[in-house]
């Protein structure tokens, strides 16, 4: 690893790997409490648990505040900001001016660990207030000169204005050079709302918040199998909702699992106790959830198989069914409890749906996952996707009244490992939300509602559908949006439907009358995983004056009026075409 | 049946063990003391006839009497039985009752409280010399200087031994000294959070 | 432990001989042995104010002490451990001192001169004070609307006094020969029992109570 990874902005010099701990002494020194202010998502749940564990070695004081968006964020900081000097942010507030949204006072520092990106540019040149706990080489960000001028420019050109109240011979007097000087100015400005547009045009993410932070604990000799167990967690939440791309993710795992060797080098395994939390690294099927569901169910609720069989269509479930013949499995088996099926079929799945992949058209990724188990106690092994999904699922739940908060509480007990109840709540959870996808996915379809808009496809859950109260919620309804997508492209004549992003809406609130809209980069782009949604929805939303509202740390996603919704995606295309 | 209502109050505090302070039942209480005089007043009747010189009364008398000590007995037995659970909930929230205790306890009580709230804090200031000892502290064996808990009900501002105010809001999680939110977690306000 | 020593090192001007470590283990006894008896034990009101100072010593040395010494926050945690000890051992004795209230004044009034009492003075105030408010309280309530001839207290009836034949663990400290456990009845022999040190037994806490008293066994 070559970068550093703590990230003073001090005129963008670089803390190397000697000094890295300063930021960090800052805090651990002063003793005081610290304020943490987490997003709603299962890498940020875990980034404050590595958090947490760290203060707790140390002894420093903390609050805990999570936040579901901007909104939320401000309320929480005035709530809690007394006497506080040290904020810390965990997926949130990376790309918005948190100085300017915050207002805090002049002693507040702000450490800001968050995967959003691009990066506010104000927070990355806040030298004095705001710290980025980032990688450097995630941060591109165009030089001070092309955004700001200095003071003394400015002030002049401030006086340029002023004197404009002054009597006219002065002002001709230096007529030409202002003229020049203002000319120059223009150019300036014409250039630095270039730069900033491209910057700003696509969101994307960097390093999961889990991963840096462990990354941290690991450099101050902090480092456990359980924070490590986090970290894992956090990056394959990265993976399940789509935040970085393949890639991303396999380099991630490959330092990942230097780290599970590290600390899992096991020649004495009788020495250690089976209570330990062991880590284990192996290809993983890409089938959601099959080790507490049936093959067959989970091979049909997982987007990559169910999309390539297109399992929603009478012919696909054929080709399933002849596919699963001719690896040698019978459907009774299949069709009951992965958990019960025959151990002979059961050790053997993998090789087999490797070898006969390809006649099926499937490709290796599409089957194959690199990822973590961790084994504890006498139980079942648990599986990092499994996990992560169980949280996510617990996190949006909506079940007898719970507030957001609450579900907070009880997703961070999934992630406690000793903790079976809420884990198995979570995958009964979460399989019914995927359920509820698969069923929506199958819906748009049969009822043709993806429709293309000509620059973009768009749909729209119809109000009174059935689950429609999952979708209400960014995660399920980021995963819901990519499985439509995903589904679209397979079964869509038209080529270009791949090149195409999708706009997708699900109903938020009856009586408000609001919906949840995602934007989701199209699938020839999926390398690179960048969203110019943000954007392009603040945009159209100003030019229409459509009441929306940009509340979610996740630019790509906004709630708005139904009433406003046409004249909005007018705006849209018109601006996308 | 003689006694029967005394038992009913006994049988009241008997349900609610491990719950909630039953109401002060006045009126039940008012009935056995009025059928122990009503007991009382047939037993004089009787013992002046008996002296009168009429036979035939006395296993009657005894009958009576015995019914009077059972509830006398009853009555002692609820109101020492309440003064215990009383006691108990002034070492679990403290030298102030909350509100929905208090409705609870008849007048009488509610003073019984204060006057022990009183005794009970003269006590623990006298002990060992110079200060005292609050010993409604350190309930539990310390495990950690610091724990971590969790916020179950929206409490508001507490301030901590160092001057600061933290905002105890629900579902908001914290880090702090255990002997500080000792007593918010014996009232439940917090929840101590052990992995 | 060790950190309970140094600060006493520091301090230096001890008054009795003991080092605070013995008396913290004294008191761990004391503590001990009154959460098992069944009945009040005599006060250790030298262990309790002893054990007092050292705590208001110890914080003084903390304040003193540069902020951000890790040792400090070892120290505070003894503090707190030492603080546990003595309010629950205290806790434990008023437990008691309010059951058998009645009794133990009884027991108070008919104590010789040279015998020890077993509250300390602040104990006796506090045991005086709520017998007669407990009292009060019931008459107030019930005794003071009952028919004359029955409003009486009689504290032989009522009194509530510690169930001596309880059974409890116990250590033995120090070599006893000839404990009499069991005493003479129609059907049975008495019963002697050596105890050895280093011995364990369940046996009625009456027949070792002296032995508790004495520090020749310990309550487990």
């Amino acid at each position: 690893m070559n970068m550093s990874l703590f990230l003073s902005v001090e005129n963008l010099v670089f803390i190397m790997a000697t000094t890295k701990r300063v930021v960090v002494k800052v805090i651990w020194n002063m003793k005081k409490r610290v304020l943490v202010l987490v997003a709603f998502d299962v890498d940020a749940m875990c980034a404050c648990k590595v958090l947490q564990s760290l203060f707790q070695c140390d002894q420093i004081l903390y609050t805990i505040v999570p936040v579901v968006g901007k909104e939320d964020l401000e309320r929480a900081y005035l709530e809690n900001s007394e006497g506080v000097k040290h904020v810390i942010m965990i997926n949130c507030g990376a790309n918005f001016d948190i100085v300017e949204t915050l207002q805090p006072l002049e002693n507040v520092k702000f450490y800001i660990c968050d995967s959003h990106r691009p990066v506010d540019i104000h927070n990355v040149y806040n030298a004095v207030q705001v710290k980025l706990l980032m990688k450097e080489t995630e941060l591109s960000v165009p030089e001070y000169d092309l955004l700001f001028r200095d003071e003394e420019s400015e002030d002049e050109s401030g006086n340029d204005s002023d004197s404009s109240d002054r009597p006219v011979p002065k002002k001709k007097r230096f007529d030409d050079e202002a003229i020049e000087r203002r000319r120059e100015r223009r150019l300036w400005e014409e250039n630095r709302n270039k730069v900033l547009f491209d910057y700003n045009q696509f969101s994307s993410f960097g390093s999961s918040a889990a991963l840096l932070l462990f990354e941290l604990a690991w450099k101050m000799s902090k480092d456990s199998n359980d924070l490590l167990w986090l970290a894992i967690i956090g990056v394959t939440d990265q993976l399940l909702h789509y935040k970085t791309p393949r890639e991303k993710y396999i380099e991630d795992v490959m330092a990942l699992q230097s780290h599970v060797s590290r600390h899992n080098h096991r020649d004495d395994v009788d020495i250690i106790s089976i209570n330990c939390l062991k880590i284990m690294y192996d290809d993983e099927m890409n089938l959601s959830l099959y080790r507490h569901w049936s093959l067959f169910d989970s091979i049909c609720h997982s987007i990559n198989m169910a999309c390539k069989f297109k399992v929603w269509t009478l012919k696909g479930q054929k080709r399933l069914h002849e596919f699963l013949a001719e690896m040698g499995l019978p459907l009774t088996q299949c069709k009951q409890k992965y958990s019960s099926m025959d151990s002979s079929l059961k050790g053997n799945i993998k090789n087999i749906i490797k070898e006969q992949m390809p006649k099926y058209g499937l490709e290796d990724e599409d089957v194959i996952v690199p990822s973590f188990f961790a084994q504890y106690g006498f139980r079942n092994k648990l599986c990092a996707m499994d996990i992560t999904l169980a949280c996510a699922s617990i996190l949006e739940s909506f079940e007898n009244g719970n507030t957001g908060t609450d579900s907070f509480l009880l997703a961070l007990d999934v992630l406690d490992r000793s903790n079976v109840n809420a884990k198995e709540k979570g995958i009964e959870m979460a399989r019914k939300q995927l359920q509820a996808i698969i069923k929506q996915v199958q819906i748009f379809l049969d009822m043709h509602q993806v429709i293309s808009a000509g620059p973009f496809l768009y749909a729209f859950i119809q109000e009174g559908t059935p689950d429609v109260k999952f979708f209400a919620h960014p995660q399920c309804l980021m995963r819901l949006a990519r499985f439509t997508l995903e589904a679209h492209c397979s079964v869509s004549r038209n080529k270009r439907s791949k090149t195409l992003p999708l706009v997708l809406g699900a109903p938020l609130d009856r009586e408000q009358g609001t919906l949840l809209v995602i934007g989701i980069p199209p699938l020839s782009l999926d390398e690179e995983r960048k969203n110019f949604f943000g954007k392009a929805f603040e945009q159209a939303a100003s030019s229409t004056n459509a009441r929306t509202l940009h509340d979610k740390f996740d630019t790509f996603i906004m709630e708005m009026k139904t009433d406003d919704r046409s004249k909005f995606f007018d705006a849209l295309i018109s601006l996308l075409q | 049946m003689l006694a029967e209502k005394a038992l009913d109050l006994i049988r009241e505090l008997e349900r609610s063990v491990g719950g909630s302070l039953p109401p002060y039942n006045e009126d039940r209480v008012r009935q056995v003391l009025e059928e122990m005089r009503v007991l009382c007043e047939q037993n004089q009747k009787d013992v002046s006839a008996t002296v009168a010189g009429e036979s035939g009364l006395f296993s009657g008398v005894q009958v009576r009497h015995a019914a009077l000590e059972r509830n006398k007995r009853c009555l002692l037995a609820y109101l020492y039985n309440r003064i215990e659970q009383i006691k108990k909930m002034r070492w679990e929230f403290g030298s102030v009752l909350p509100t929905e205790v208090k409705y609870n306890l008849c007048e009488q009580e509610v003073q019984w409280f204060g006057r022990y709230n009183k005794l009970l804090a003269n006590y623990m200031r006298s002990i060992g010399g110079c200060g005292g000892l609050d010993l409604t502290q350190d309930m539990k064996p310390p495990k950690t200087l610091y724990v971590e808990v969790r916020c179950l009900v929206d409490h508001g501002e507490f301030e901590t031994q160092d001057g600061n105010v933290i905002v105890l809001k629900k579902n908001s999680q914290h880090f702090l000294l255990r002997s500080e939110c000792e007593h918010l977690i014996r009232q439940g306000i917090l929840e101590h959070i052990v992995h | 432990m060790s950190s309970l020593e140094e600060l006493e090192d520091e301090s230096g001007d001890e008054v009795e001989t003991m080092t605070a470590a013995e008396v913290l283990s004294k008191l761990e006894e004391a503590w001990l042995n009154e959460k098992f008896a069944e009945d009040l034990l005599e006060a250790k009101t030298d262990l309790v104010e002893c054990m007092m100072e050292q705590i208001s010593e110890m914080e003084d040395n903390i304040h003193r002490a540069k902020k951000g010494d890790f040792k400090v926050s070892i120290h505070r945690l003894e503090i707190d451990r030492i603080r546990y000890v003595l309010s629950s051992y205290l806790r434990s004795r008023l437990t008691k001192i309010e059951k058998f209230a009645t009794h133990l004044l009884e027991e108070e009034k008919l104590r010789k001169d040279d015998e020890p009492s077993k509250l300390s003075p602040e104990e006796f105030t506090f045991a005086k004070d709520y017998d007669k408010l407990l009292e009060s309280h019931l008459r107030n309530l019930a005794l003071r609307h009952m028919p004359a001839h029955i409003q009486t207290l009689d504290p032989k009836q009522t009194a509530v006094r510690p169930n001596l034949d309880k059974y409890v663990f116990l250590r033995v400290n120090e070599d006893t020969e000839g404990v009499l456990v069991e005493e003479e009845t129609l059907d049975t022999g008495e019963e002697i029992v050596d105890m050895k040190k280093g011995d364990q037994h369940i046996m009625r806490y009456r027949p070792v109570a002296p032995l508790v008293a004495s520090g020749a066994v310990s309550l487990i």
